[in-house]
């Protein structure tokens, strides 16, 4: 017990990390009172005053107010006074007439857009009682630039790094310089966000649409700041300056010193991107490939345990992780979890429902099936295929072809680990619990008594019978162990991959023998070293080029298995092969 | 045969030592002219381990076999009696050292051009291929028609078969000739794995264990077949059974935890102390 | 394992009833219109399925190798006839730079690189030496064998053996798939080789190069071309492949044709495999299944003799695959997926794997059974759906594996030896 708690500490950290983020739900309210205030002051016919509320509206970042500015702009907003001549702001759109052809106007609230209560029932003033206070021209360039400036307050975090994202993508908009300076000045927001300010004002004052800093020397100092950035996005605007500068040398419009004192300056900031995409790149690889790594060998540790220990080929394994998937499905539909209506806590009832289904099939599996085929390993597969092919159509016959699992809202984005490297919720949640998986089984294996029991029993069978260990029990245990766990992995493939029934045929058994395989029977860092190596190994070749042919996933995967065909030539009982008297056992 | 001769410096120590291990001492094939040690030795080893995790079984310097020999192996479990015979025939590829045999080095061959050059071997358990019959086992043991294209086109030979039905015959299997080795008793079986070598016509026989699990009246007949062998054939035999090895009479040589104890004969090794210890525990 | 000669009777007896039931009994049925063309067609491809079974059985039945990419050796076989046929196949396609037609199933899924037009497409080289039938009949055999040697040279050298060997066998079937599905690789893609109909025309007996066909046709025509000449003047391919009608594969006395052809086939095969099997070599097979280790110690080098049953294995895939494809008339790589090798596996398995007969029994029984009951049934108190055939096949699978592990065949020669030797009181169960 005592070394039970090493374990489960470090299972919660995992969680506690991810949970910490259903925090964000709850969004600030704003107040709609202080912003309704705000716009009486529109009825003064003054651009200044006018410039002043639109500005501060759109630093309020309500998203409301993006169809407030676009009525504004269409002239829809209107002042109508009350009996004492008190400012209120009110919208009409459409106009309707009675029968004696006296127009009336229909008033909505300017920012919710709900009908304009008065007297318990919507204001319908004659056309004639609005007062006009739509823009002049100058301000009307400013409200419709405030559409997009409106993002840039935003409270929801990835609207606002889009927003400001948008500023610096062509068609450029300068006139969010000051509130991107604003941002950058303002030490309470975010990091990222005043990185990405900055960004984007770089990145404007490069396309030469800032006016006073549109000289040529001006967008090179630019650039070089986005060198100092080390600015992906760069990359795309360098191109077009590199045109235009022909373009002007063409003309005779800078001479051919200026032109290449330029040329000089924008190789070195290429250079210095094509540096940092670089690392990204192979930072980016390398995740990737722990990341499948982890997704292989969370497929190949129950394998391990049932070919590895028990020396069983189950080739129902990868249909066990479908029943894990089809848990994780059933408690979804259970807890009412949609893509609309997120009840995220769903994914982690579904971890210890899916390993105690899988389990179970398991055991049921051993009992009727695999107990009369031990020490035949080939009979063992083709009986376990066809225990497969049942659990596929029987779980055909219920749920059709294709089921959606929707991940958790958690699961979508990613944590910035480092400048432009961007490691997804999902995938880091499925290295935690691959991580956890295999701390577990170790756990059992090396630390329980009951762990001691299946591996004398694993040994010498007929020694640990002799000695009064229920090797029956200890078979069923393990088996279901391993089915367990294999439900653990189909469970955590939903996060990132379709559910079908037939997805362990054609996702999971090739690929988890060969890790096993190539691991060594019978050892579980074999399948650590074995799964993290084909992992990286296959993401390293994937963006591989030769010549005009990139290899891409179909011929890295061909090329990762005569990889392994040449490998189990040199090792033909894999990386951790057992030697001397044991090794003619197997 | 200058190699032989020894140096006679060390007469102390000499008395002390089992004379038959300093035949040895200065005796490095690799160093020495090959037909002078071949035509003393038919298998010879130098400075051959193996280690299994860090584990040494076996850590012979020098150890060889004459030409007509028979030799038995002693020792107590684990002393690497069978790793020896595994590293000899090619089962195991050795750590260091060298493995020769009839003038040639044979460390690298793999099994089966080991056993083409004449080494055959007989296991602890009696290994014969349980669904062909027995006469079908002895077909299969015949030397000569190992290459599958012979196998595909050729029958056997009215005097092969005549071999075949000889050594059944001394065996006394003639009877089981058409039954399939699975169904046979676990003495036929053994005596089958034996004709089977036999017939393979080997000139160095590695036989291991001969004897187990076999009753008293078997294991006599199987100690007379072996001493018949030992007329034409060089043997090694690995022997638990003190009996049986008495029953040889032969010189022997005790192997404990992996190298050489001493050497000579049965009665000698009883009297030396360093051997009983080895058997008795310490 | 029984002696030889008990052996040899026993199979010259159900040799007998499969050839009166093969070659009698069959077409006599379909001559008084009890069976229709197309079930003699399916039945035609049921026995390149037991063609298949067979090179299996030799594998796993008698050296204890588990291949689980038998289907992929068939789909070289059938790929390689694909492509012959498609040269020859119809009056669709277009003529490419070099004077080759461009087969219609390739030219509508033709990987163009980036610029390229239709006018660009050109027939690959490995498309070209599928011209000439006997050639294709040739290099079918060869590729697969090739293809295993290399594989089972890498493989066996280095002592791969049992389950791992098959989980190998396994990736190597999922790795030529993936390759046959691209298209890139101009064998036509997820689509497969379809769309002919014509087999041996002349043209491609004699030729290896359609500008010989045309040469020849020419000469055969004394060089009067008439209203062959397109309108430019010139003659092209789309005109003398037409003019030289080879046989029509929806023609129904071809599809008999290629039914005994295949019956042939079959007992070609079958004494094939027993000749090996009856040898010495087949003894040293057999050996290897009960203890290949040992065999190194009496000189035999177990590899040799597991390579040369992988390529006789292989062979016969590709020979059952080039039988296929005319009685199908496509091939696509769906038929090299993974699971489809393990059917094979299976039709051995329920006939009885180590028997040759056991083999075909199961090849021909699984796939029968799969015929009758991927269609709906109605028995009144129960109705039969397609849907419950894997789940039929999986529990009956399971069953044979765990109860009955020398196949249906055991319960053939158990319910022959209860009722004497009156062998052809129940022919079909003979076959």
């Amino acid at each position: 017990m005592n070394r039970f708690h090493s374990v489960i500490p470090f299972v919660f950290l995992i969680f506690a990390c991810f949970s910490n983020l259903f925090g964000q739900a709850s969004e600030q309210q704003i107040n709609e009172s202080e912003l309704l205030s705000l716009l009486k002051s529109l009825a003064v016919d003054d651009d200044e005053v006018r410039a002043n509320v639109i500005t501060s509206l759109a630093k309020s970042g309500d998203p409301q107010l993006e169809r407030f500015f676009e009525l504004y702009r269409q002239g829809s907003v209107y002042n109508w006074p009350d009996e004492s001549g008190k400012v209120r702001i009110v919208v009409n759109e459409e106009t309707v007439m009675d029968d004696d052809f006296n127009e009336f106007a229909p008033l909505f609230e300017p920012i919710n857009g709900k009908p304009f209560i008065v007297n318990g029932k919507q204001a319908k003033p004659d056309l004639l009682d609005l007062e006009d206070i739509s823009p002049g021209r100058k301000i009307r360039t400013l409200v419709n630039s405030s559409k997009f400036l409106l993002r840039l307050f935003s409270k929801d975090k990835d609207v606002r790094i889009s927003g400001i994202k948008k500023c610096g993508d062509p068609p450029f908009l300068p006139e969010a310089v000051p509130f991107l300076k604003e941002i950058i000045d303002d030490p309470s927001v975010d990091e990222k966000i005043r990185w990405l300010s900055k960004e984007s004002i770089s990145l404007i004052r490069f396309s030469g649409k800032l006016e006073g800093e549109s000289s040529l020397s001006d967008r090179i100092n630019a650039l070089q700041e986005l060198g100092e950035l080390n600015s992906l996005r760069a990359n795309a605007r360098i191109k077009n300056f590199q045109n235009e500068l022909n373009e002007l040398y063409a003309d005779g419009e800078i001479t051919a010193g200026v032109k290449r004192k330029f040329d000089s300056e924008i190789t070195k900031v290429k250079g210095v991107l094509q540096g940092h995409k670089d690392s990204v790149e192979l930072a980016g690889n390398l995740f990737r490939g722990f990341s499948y790594g982890s997704v292989l060998i969370l497929m190949a540790l129950g394998l391990a345990i049932t070919f590895g220990l028990m020396g069983v080929i189950n080739m129902a394994h990868g249909e066990l992780m479908m029943i894990g998937a089809y848990v994780t499905y059933e408690v979804q539909m259970y807890f009412g979890h949609t893509p609309d209506t997120p009840i995220d806590s769903y994914y982690f009832a579904a971890l210890p429902l899916a390993f105690l289904v899988s389990a179970l099939v398991g055991l049921v599996m051993e009992g009727v099936v695999v107990r009369h085929l031990y020490n035949r390993p080939l009979e063992s597969l083709l009986a376990t295929w066809g225990v497969g092919l049942l659990l596929i159509q029987l779980i055909r016959i219920r749920y059709g072809d294709n089921i959606g699992v929707n991940s958790p809202t958690w699961a979508r984005g990613g944590y910035e680990i480092a400048q432009d490297i961007v490691l997804p919720y999902a995938r880091l949640y499925l290295i935690g619990l691959c991580v956890a998986a295999v701390s577990f089984v170790y756990f059992i294996l090396r630390r329980t008594r009951q762990g001691m029991l299946i591996r004398a029993t694993m040994q010498n069978r007929d020694m640990a019978r002799s000695l009064g260990v229920r090797t029956r029990n200890v078979d069923r245990f393990t088996f279901a162990l391993g089915s367990g766990i294999a439900g653990v992995a189909g469970y955590g493939w939903t996060i990132i991959g379709g559910v079908t029934p037939d997805m362990g045929q054609t996702n999971f058994i090739v690929d988890s023998f060969l890790v096993v395989v190539t691991g060594g029977v019978g050892e579980l860092a074999g399948v650590l070293f074995s799964g993290l190596g084909i992992g990286v190994l296959s993401k390293a070749i994937e963006p591989m080029e030769f010549g005009d042919f990139v290899v891409g996933p179909v011929w890295g995967k061909v090329l990762l298995l005569v990889f392994i065909v040449a490998f189990i030539q040199f090792r033909p009982s894999g990386l951790f092969a057992p030697k001397g008297r044991l090794a003619d056992k197997k | 045969m200058s190699a032989e001769v020894e140096s006679g410096s060390t007469n102390s120590m000499a008395e002390q030592e089992n004379t038959a291990l300093k035949e040895y001492r200065n005796f490095l094939p690799s160093k020495i002219k090959k037909d002078i040690w071949s035509s003393k030795f038919l298998l010879f080893v130098e400075n051959l381990s193996v280690s299994f995790d860090g584990f040494k079984a076996v850590d012979i310097p020098h150890f060889g076999i004459k030409h007509g020999e028979l030799r038995v192996i002693i020792g107590p479990n684990g002393a690497g009696k069978t790793t020896f015979c595994d590293l000899v025939s090619g089962k195991t590829p050795p750590s260091t050292g060298k493995v020769y045999y009839d003038g040639k080095n044979i460390t690298q061959m793999d099994e089966s051009d080991i056993a083409l050059r004449g080494i055959g071997r007989k296991f602890q358990t009696p290994t014969v291929f349980d669904s062909l019959s027995t006469y079908e086992n002895l077909l299969l043991a015949l030397p000569g028609n190992q290459d599958w294209q012979d196998n595909l086109l050729k029958r056997e030979s009215e005097e092969e078969k005549y071999q075949i039905l000889e050594i059944l015959e001394k065996v006394n299997l003639s009877e089981c000739r058409d039954i399939p080795a699975k169904s046979l008793s676990h003495g036929q079986r053994q005596w089958l794995a034996i004709s089977a070598l036999i017939i393979s016509k080997p000139k160095l026989l590695l036989v291991d264990e001969p004897a187990a699990g076999l009753t008293d009246l078997e294991t006599e007949r199987t100690a007379d077949l072996l001493m018949e062998l030992a007329e034409d054939h060089t043997l090694v035999v690995i022997e638990h059974d003190m009996d049986f090895v008495r029953r040889l009479g032969q010189k022997v040589t005790v192997l404990n935890e992996g190298r050489v104890l001493a050497e000579g004969s049965l009665e000698e090794m009883e009297t030396n102390e360093e051997v009983m210890e080895a058997y008795l525990g310490r | 394992m029984k002696p030889v000669a008990q052996q040899m009777v026993e199979s010259k007896k159900s040799l007998v009833v499969l050839v009166i039931l093969g070659f009698v009994i069959l077409p006599f049925l379909y001559s008084i219109d009890v069976l229709s063309i197309g079930q003699i067609n399916m039945i035609g491809r049921y026995m390149t399925f037991a063609i298949l079974a067979l090179g299996l059985d030799l594998l796993w039945g008698y050296v204890g190798i588990l291949s689980l990419c038998q289907c992929t050796f068939f789909c070289l076989g059938a790929y390689a006839m694909g492509m012959h046929l498609a040269h020859h196949g119809g009056p669709e396609g277009i003529i490419d730079a070099n004077g080759w037609k461009l087969p219609a199933c390739l030219f509508v899924v033709y990987p163009y690189d980036v610029g390229e037009s239709s006018g660009d497409a050109l027939v690959p080289f490995f498309w070209k030496p599928f011209w000439n039938l006997p050639l294709t009949i040739l290099l079918g055999l060869l590729i697969p064998a090739i293809c295993s040697f290399v594989l089972g040279y890498f493989v066996f050298r280095s002592r791969v053996r049992g389950v791992y060997f098959a989980i190998l066998s396994q990736a190597i079937a999922v790795a030529g798939w993936l390759v046959f599905c691209r298209n890139d690789v101009k064998l036509c893609g997820t689509n497969g080789l379809t769309r002919f109909d014509v087999i041996a025309p002349a043209e491609s007996l004699t030729t290896f190069h359609p500008e010989d066909a045309k040469d020849k046709w020419i000469e055969s025509h004394d060089g009067d071309m008439g209203q062959d000449l397109n309108a430019d003047g010139k003659l092209d391919q789309l005109d003398y492949s037409m003019a030289e009608v080879g046989f029509s594969l929806s023609e129904p006395n071809v599809q008999l044709s290629l039914y005994f052809l295949t019956l042939a086939c079959l007992f070609g095969s079958f004494f094939l495999c027993k000749w090996i099997v009856n040898s010495r070599l087949g003894r040293v097979l057999i050996a290897i299944r009960d203890d290949e280790s040992t065999l190194n110690f009496f000189g035999y080098k177990p590899h040799q003799y597991k390579i040369f049953a992988f390529c006789i294995a292989a062979a016969l895939a590709g020979l059952a695959g080039m039988l296929y494809i005319p009685q199908m008339k496509i091939i696509t790589p769906s038929n090299m997926e993974a699971v489809r090798s393990v059917l094979v596996v299976v039709w051995v398995a329920v006939g009885g794997r180590g028997t040759l007969r056991g083999a075909i029994l199961g090849a021909l029984t699984v796939n029968l059974l799969y015929n009758y009951l991927t269609s709906e049934h109605d028995y009144g108190f129960f109705s039969w759906s397609p849907d419950y055939w894997p789940i039929f096949l999986g529990i009956a699978f399971v069953l044979v594996v765990l109860y009955l592990p020398n196949g249906l065949i055991e319960v053939v020669d158990r319910f022959k030896a209860r009722f004497g030797n009156n062998s052809n009181s129940n022919p079909i169960e003979k076959v």
